[in-house]
């Protein structure tokens, strides 16, 4: 009947539909609960502190392993995001701060096992911090940002209490336990597996888990899919009861085009990287749920290196912040999703605010940048390179487009450069690009927390290579401020010299958009900018 | 007989054994060529947030940078020779697991193009070869020409937009297999055999129907060259002496056509599709991309993107030897069409 209505009329068209004219697929029966996720990246190892991890590794491991604690959430003009300020108990059942906040005691659920039924101990926290800080892997750098450099700072008190002792009183400490690289680690298994060249199984923890999550691996295949089943005895989200869905599938398809369609046709459950031009249709077609949330812990940036002549002249940078088309840019990039950084007034020239980012008092004027380039010493302009990497090119390639048209029109001539990703991070690493696009993500969004890491020292992540030793002192001083008010102040300071020097200028934060079906419920914007599988449920 | 397949081999393993020196220049270049691209490997997968310069070291350490490049080769070098092509990156796993995992996927579907291309390509181009000037022969070159226009992934896009977005028809483009599917044992490595050797005919016909838009897609865009190559080589053995003849004495119209004159119009047809096939397996990288296929000219794109060095040698070895093997297999095909090629 269908093969007689369809009939096409050339001859592949007939080949096609000939083969294809079928029922649909045959589908388990557990289609409802099970969360098909669909990404453009790959998961690439079970263990998130590999040195190379995806973030899709990471999101991966927040199901598949436990830690001592976890952020909490909160809603953020009407949506769920995570709450640095928050920090619940994971596989801590409760925690206790020392009033000289040095000591951490963190107490275990006595109900808490690991997948292979074994209970999760004391001892086996020890061992994943441990490896975590002595180790050769991610953890190292993100423990020492919470003040955790040596195994000597944990200690087992009994079976079921762990303390960590802190040389200073660090508030990124305990929030830093709830990232995604403290993982705990089954260690009796682990060290199983362990070899004298590898005293802390990295290679086998690569491709096996031996954690206590709310979910365990069934199939990984690297680049393609991973397959996980629910931990029925997993209990730690909402109270006595484990995750929702039965099954996750994280498929890997690289066309954003296909992620989109598959998303539609109700195939696929939920995805957050599609482009925004298919969110913006996907949404005004109105059949599914599209939760757009600024990314408040990431920044998109013209950058600028402020060692290279000649954006040494802070008035060359200044003039450059009042040449770009911030309006068209946002438009043309990310058609307005997101949350913009520019366009701001700042009643007496001073930042109200001492959080970051803050919105910049910054807009096109293309006659006070001319006045600045005047002022710098180039009344006629210059030459300069503009660069941003292949794997941006969607958002980024209108945005270079229109940021050579506008200064072209105060003299300064733009040269193009679309580099390939790696070696766009070479460049960069190496110092030698003087202007391009980059963004930046901090897990642990704090003021200080972004000054220290991204405007500090000659370092990679200092993209604009700014080096200001009255910032440095102020932000290292911060970090450690225990009193509210005085760290705001120290956050207005910090946004004041930002704002004086423009080592780098904010454009805006993009927006997440995760599109789903219209029967899921629960998502939420977490650190590490994925979707939490254990987030998610279906009405 | 016996002695033209024999000198058939004898001269089969002497082109094998004259392209060793050849793939050892591809390895070696390949491996210099690699070195030379900028980007450093290294800080690019150190890309954690706080990921600095010991973690570069570190991942530079892993993949063996940190030593000088003559040395690295010779590493290298020691390790093919025990057959192993090094770990990737960005999957994790030795090159060697990924390649075979994948090149069976990139083979079946371009298997399945190219035969799917011959069975459009070679009635076409005889149909239009028998009646040239006609409006056959115009809607075939209009036809062909259509194919080549329009690349691969722009086709791709919209016979998804038609048959799976649209219609319904197809199943959804992600991979070589529903996701709910079950896999069969695997044993060549090829789904549509796989599952016919277990018995599984649901699933043999889940697998054709993911392989079915991508193949076309390849397909539509080969016809082109095969339908113009039988078209061209038709009309000259049409016009020649023995067809004439073959007609004149009143042999039957498919003996003149197919035996007489297709026979001997095939020979730069199989040339053709032997350069085809090459290129196909290494090109359709589009293709993969947009049907989400788990080949191996995708992930050595994906390897080249992050300069993943191991995967990218690997693939480009993979490649070259494939290109001798067709060769070779065109080659022998040669001497089965036609007899005199193999005397030499």
């Amino acid at each position: 009947m269908r093969f007689v209505s369809l009939r096409p009329a050339t001859y592949v068209l007939a080949t096609t539909a000939l083969l294809l004219i079928a029922t649909a697929p045959s589908q388990a029966q557990t289609r409802a609960e099970t969360l098909r996720y669909v990404t453009g990246a790959s998961v690439n190892t079970l263990d998130p502190n590999i040195p190379g991890s995806t973030r899709e590794s990471f999101a991966l491991s927040m199901s598949t392993y436990d830690r001592l604690v976890a952020f909490g959430r909160k809603q953020l003009n009407g949506k769920w995001v995570f709450d640095l300020d928050t920090i619940t108990g994971e596989l801590a059942e409760s925690y206790d701060v020392s009033p000289d906040g040095l000591k951490l005691t963190f107490h275990l659920r006595k109900d808490a096992k690991f997948q292979d039924g074994s209970p999760v101990t004391a001892e086996d926290v020890k061992w994943s911090l441990d490896r975590c800080v002595t180790a050769p892997v991610l953890g190292k750098a993100q423990l020492l940002t919470g003040s955790m450099t040596s195994a000597d700072q944990f200690k087992v008190i009994d079976p079921l209490t762990v303390e960590v002792t802190l040389p200073k009183p660090d508030k990124l400490a305990l929030p830093n336990l709830a990232t995604v690289y403290p993982v705990i680690i089954n260690s009796k298994v682990a060290k199983e597996h362990a070899s004298a060249d590898d005293p802390w199984a990295t290679a086998w923890l690569k491709e096996h888990t031996a954690g206590s999550g709310a979910y365990v691996i069934e199939t990984f295949k690297p680049g393609e899919q991973v397959i996980i089943k629910r931990n029925e005895d997993w209990n730690r989200g909402s109270p006595g009861k484990p995750a929702f869905f039965k099954r996750v599938i994280v498929q890997s398809v690289p066309e954003p085009a296909t992620r989109a369609n598959l998303v539609e046709r109700g195939d696929a459950d939920i995805v957050v990287d599609l482009q925004a031009s298919d969110v913006q249709s996907l949404e005004a077609k109105g059949k599914l749920k599209v939760v757009s949330t600024p990314q408040y812990n990431a920044i998109t940036f013209v950058s600028m290196n402020n060692q290279i002549p000649p954006f040494d002249n802070v008035n060359v940078r200044r003039a450059i912040a009042f040449a770009l088309p911030y309006d068209d840019m946002f438009k043309a990039a990310l058609f307005g999703r997101g949350a913009p950084l520019f366009g701001a007034t700042w009643p007496d020239g001073k930042p109200a605010n001492g959080i970051y980012p803050y919105q910049q008092p910054v807009k096109l004027d293309l006659d006070k940048a001319r006045e600045y380039l005047k002022v710098a010493g180039f009344p006629e302009g210059f030459s300069t390179t503009f660069s941003f990497n292949v794997g941006q090119s969607s958002t980024a390639e209108p945005m270079a487009a229109l940021v050579k048209e506008s200064l072209g029109k105060i003299g300064i001539k733009v040269d193009i450069q679309k580099l390939p990703d790696a070696q766009m991070s070479t460049l960069i690493n190496e110092k030698k690009l003087p202007f391009y696009i980059e963004g930046i993500v901090a897990w642990l969004p704090s003021t200080d927390y972004f000054y220290r890491n991204f405007y500090t020292g000659n370092q990679r992540w200092n993209y604009s290579s700014i080096n200001n030793s009255e910032l440095v002192a102020i932000a290292q001083e911060a970090r450690f401020e225990p009193d509210k008010a005085k760290y705001e102040e120290d956050g207005r300071k910090l946004n004041a010299i930002h704002n004086s020097e423009m080592p780098q200028i904010m454009l805006w934060q993009p927006n997440q958009d995760a599109v789903m079906a219209s029967s899921i419920e629960g998502y939420t914007y977490e650190f590490h900018r994925q979707v939490d599988y254990r987030d998610v449920s279906r009405k | 007989m016996t002695g033209g397949l024999g000198a058939t081999m004898v001269r089969a393993g002497r082109r094998l054994l004259s392209s060793l020196p050849a793939l050892f220049g591809v390895l070696v270049f390949t491996f210099l060529l690699m070195r030379v691209l900028p980007g450093d490997p290294a800080v690019f997968f150190a890309s954690g947030p706080n990921a600095g310069k010991e973690e570069i070291e570190q991942i530079r350490k892993q993949m063996g940078l940190n030593k000088p490049v003559p040395e690295q080769l010779v590493y290298y070098l020691s390790d093919i020779g025990h057959g192993n092509l090094g770990r990737s990156m960005m999957t994790g796993q030795p090159v060697l697991k990924d390649l075979r995992e994948r090149l069976p996927a990139s083979l079946e579907l371009t298997f399945t193009a190219l035969l799917i291309a011959l069975i459009a390509a070679v009635p076409l181009g005889v149909v239009a070869a028998l009646r040239p000037g006609s409006i056959v022969d115009h809607g075939v070159r209009l036809f062909c020409a259509l194919g080549v226009c329009v690349p691969t992934f722009v086709s791709g896009l919209l016979l998804i937009y038609v048959f799976y977005y649209l219609l319904g028809l197809a199943p959804d483009p992600t991979g070589r297999i529903d996701v709910f599917t079950s896999l069969p044992p695997q044993r060549t490595g090829f789904l549509s055999i796989d599952f016919l050797l277990a018995g599984d005919v649901e699933g043999w016909w889940a697998a054709c129907k993911q392989l079915i838009l991508p193949a076309v897609s390849m397909a539509l865009f080969v016809i082109a060259p095969l339908a113009r190559i039988t078209r061209a080589s038709m009309l000259v053995s049409l016009g020649s002496d023995f067809v004439r003849t073959a007609r004149s004495v009143g042999l039957s119209w498919h003996k003149v056509v197919v035996t007489y004159a297709l026979r001997n119009a095939i020979l730069p047809v199989i040339t053709i599709a032997g350069i085809v096939f090459s290129t196909m397996l290494g090109a359709n990288v589009l293709v993969e991309k947009v049907f989400s296929w788990p080949g191996v000219a995708s992930y050595a794109l994906d390897a080249l993107l992050s300069s993943d060095y191991a995967p990218v040698q690997g693939f480009v070895l993979l490649m070259a030897s494939l290109f001798v093997l067709v060769n070779l297999l065109v080659d022998v095909c040669y001497g089965i069409a036609d007899p005199r090629v193999s005397v030499e």
